[in-house]
């Protein structure tokens, strides 16, 4: 069952060719280790940050100001979380069952050297064991079905499905491009109507918005201010020729989401930006549904012969790495391998080699420990992909952190005020160059 | 007049108690408490101890209680009253209203800040 060795040794061998500086064995200790607070924000859109909701400071964040001018107590983000978890908060509708800390502590180290930058991050989980495990298609004795979702989702709520969904680690940079980011960061990318937040979506407005259709996107994500003409309403999206000029000169946030099951599988951190909507970048993901669209039956199981197993069942969640890597222990899937009611195969597979293009820039490697993740995710430097923001020796660029933990996605996540981070340069987050 | 020696502790103590009634009352509160009632209802955001943020540093708030003469009942209808208030841009805005009816916590908090 546990593949951990395996995987490692795979990421390892792949790092060998394309890296100065084997991640692994970077002396972290000599790094400074800068100390975040992340915090829950709820339902803290762009839009209620404008509204009377955000009392006294409405007008104040219309006009630009940052974040931290008002919230600038030391224990802001832990108060500021305790708060919205607390109940009865307008930022947070929902009772999240097991959600119990409003903030979570991040440790950020960073180094760079000629070819790449090297973040690491480390951060207790809620739980007792790494969130690595991510949804399932299981058989009912008839057909697959998906088992298993977000906390947020209504099937949770009502205790139809269990919560599973893998931790994340995200960071969104901007190299100064991006008017409001460096003062007010992640919240400009965060809006009414998109999931699980105030005013969601239909699939009727989606079907009838010309961007959304125009770019063949049924929902609504992460989006900047500057790709609508009225930047509190996702469905005034402008022309797809106006934000190709806004790609072209720069005015995107680079998105990189470490995912504890769809992309460390694979020795990998995905690599996305957020414009018009929250996108992967060009070429293919390390990983892919594995639910086949006609059928809705698996495309892949695991290969008996080699991992000893077809599939597993749900008494075995949580006690192993349950990967479906498809160059490594998949096999296509059988119709006819006497599936019983109850087996589960990863509703998604995952893959270093069918990974291409810009969307495949981002390597990582990450262990569990102790109750805590250690992640260090690998950025080549100098990207020169229309869709990357090509980080330099010297440059200072403006971040926010995320953290998604104990199986949540969406709002449910833990974030940082806006920071900056420095390259051999003066900033919040200093990255050391590497001899 | 003089008093004998041995009269002379039970009047320090006398004095003492005396000297006690004397002092002001918003010099009693519970400083912690009344830092996180503060906090919780974002006070803070416009409020710091001693610099001026959107609204003014209680240290000049107090100052100016105390020149005015106004004590912690004044200080209570302004977290209460949800009056307006002037900002330095010329605009004028209601000023938040404290979430709580308690009036102990009320005072606590009024005190704590009018001893800055």
């Amino acid at each position: 069952m546990d593949q951990r060795a395996l995987i490692l040794g795979f990421s390892m061998l792949a790092f060998g060719s394309a890296m100065a500086a084997d991640p692994a064995s970077i002396d972290w200790g000599k790094i400074p280790a800068t100390k975040l607070t992340l915090f829950y924000p709820g339902q803290s859109s762009y839009e209620w940050l404008r509204s009377e909701g955000h009392k006294g400071a409405s007008s104040e964040t219309a006009r630009g100001d940052s974040c931290v001018s008002c919230h600038d107590d030391a224990k802001e983000e832990q108060r500021q979380g305790a708060k919205i978890l607390r109940g009865n908060h307008p930022l947070e509708p929902t009772t999240i069952a097991g959600k119990k800390n409003g903030h979570v502590d991040l440790s950020v180290q960073a180094a760079f050297d000629a070819k790449n930058a090297y973040l690491r991050y480390q951060w207790k989980t809620q739980n007792p064991f790494p969130g690595n495990e991510h949804q399932y298609l299981r058989f009912d004795g008839k057909e697959w079905k998906v088992y298993g979702f977000p906390k947020l989702d209504k099937v949770v709520q009502e205790g139809k499905q269990p919560g599973i969904y893998e931790d994340r680690m995200s960071i969104i940079i901007d190299d100064g491009k991006v008017p409001g980011f460096a003062k007010q960061g992640c919240w400009l990318t965060c809006h009414d109507g998109q999931r699980d937040m105030p005013k969601q979506f239909t699939k009727e407005e989606v079907a009838a918005n010309a961007l959304l259709t125009a770019i063949k996107k049924n929902d609504v994500r992460k989006y900047l201010p500057d790709t609508r003409t009225n930047p509190s309403d996702w469905k005034t999206g402008k022309s797809v020729e106006d934000i190709a000029k806004l790609k072209e000169a720069g005015a995107f946030v680079e998105l990189i989401q470490w995912r504890a099951h769809r992309s460390h599988a694979v020795g990998m951190a995905d690599d996305g930006y957020v414009l018009e909507w929250r996108l992967a970048d060009a070429g293919k993901d390390m990983f892919s549904g594995n639910a086949d669209s006609k059928t809705h039956q698996p495309k892949f199981m695991w290969d008996e012969k080699k991992v000893g197993y077809k599939s597993i069942t749900a008494d075995q969640l949580r006690k192993g790495d349950h990967f479906l890597i498809r160059e490594q222990n998949a096999v296509p899937f059988d119709p006819n391998a006497g599936w019983k009611e109850g087996d589960m195969i990863p509703d998604y597979v995952t893959s270093r080699e069918d990974a291409k293009g810009s969307a495949a820039d981002n390597n990582a490697i990450a262990n569990w420990k102790d109750g805590m993740w250690t992640v260090v995710v690998v950025r080549p430097l100098g990207l020169a992909n229309s869709d990357d923001k090509a980080l330099k020796a010297g440059g200072v660029y403006n971040v926010g952190f995320a953290v998604h933990d104990d199986n949540i996605t969406t709002r449910g996540h833990f974030v940082s005020y806006v920071k900056t981070l420095g390259l051999g340069a003066k900033a919040d987050i200093q990255a050391v160059k590497l001899p | 007049m003089s008093h004998p020696a041995k009269h002379r502790p039970l009047i320090a103590l006398v004095a003492l108690f005396g000297l006690c009634l004397s002092v002001p009352a918003f010099a009693q509160f519970d400083a912690e408490a009344a830092e996180n009632t503060f906090k919780d209802n974002d006070c803070h955001k416009c409020h710091h101890a001693t610099k001026a943020k959107k609204g003014p540093a209680l240290k000049k708030i107090a100052a100016k209680y105390k020149e005015k003469k106004l004590d912690e009942k004044e200080a209570i209808k302004h977290m209460t009253a949800g009056q307006k208030v002037k900002l330095d841009d010329g605009k004028e805005e209601d000023h938040k209203i404290i979430d709580t009816k308690d009036v102990k916590v009320q005072t606590n908090v009024a005190r704590w800040m009018l001893s800055h």
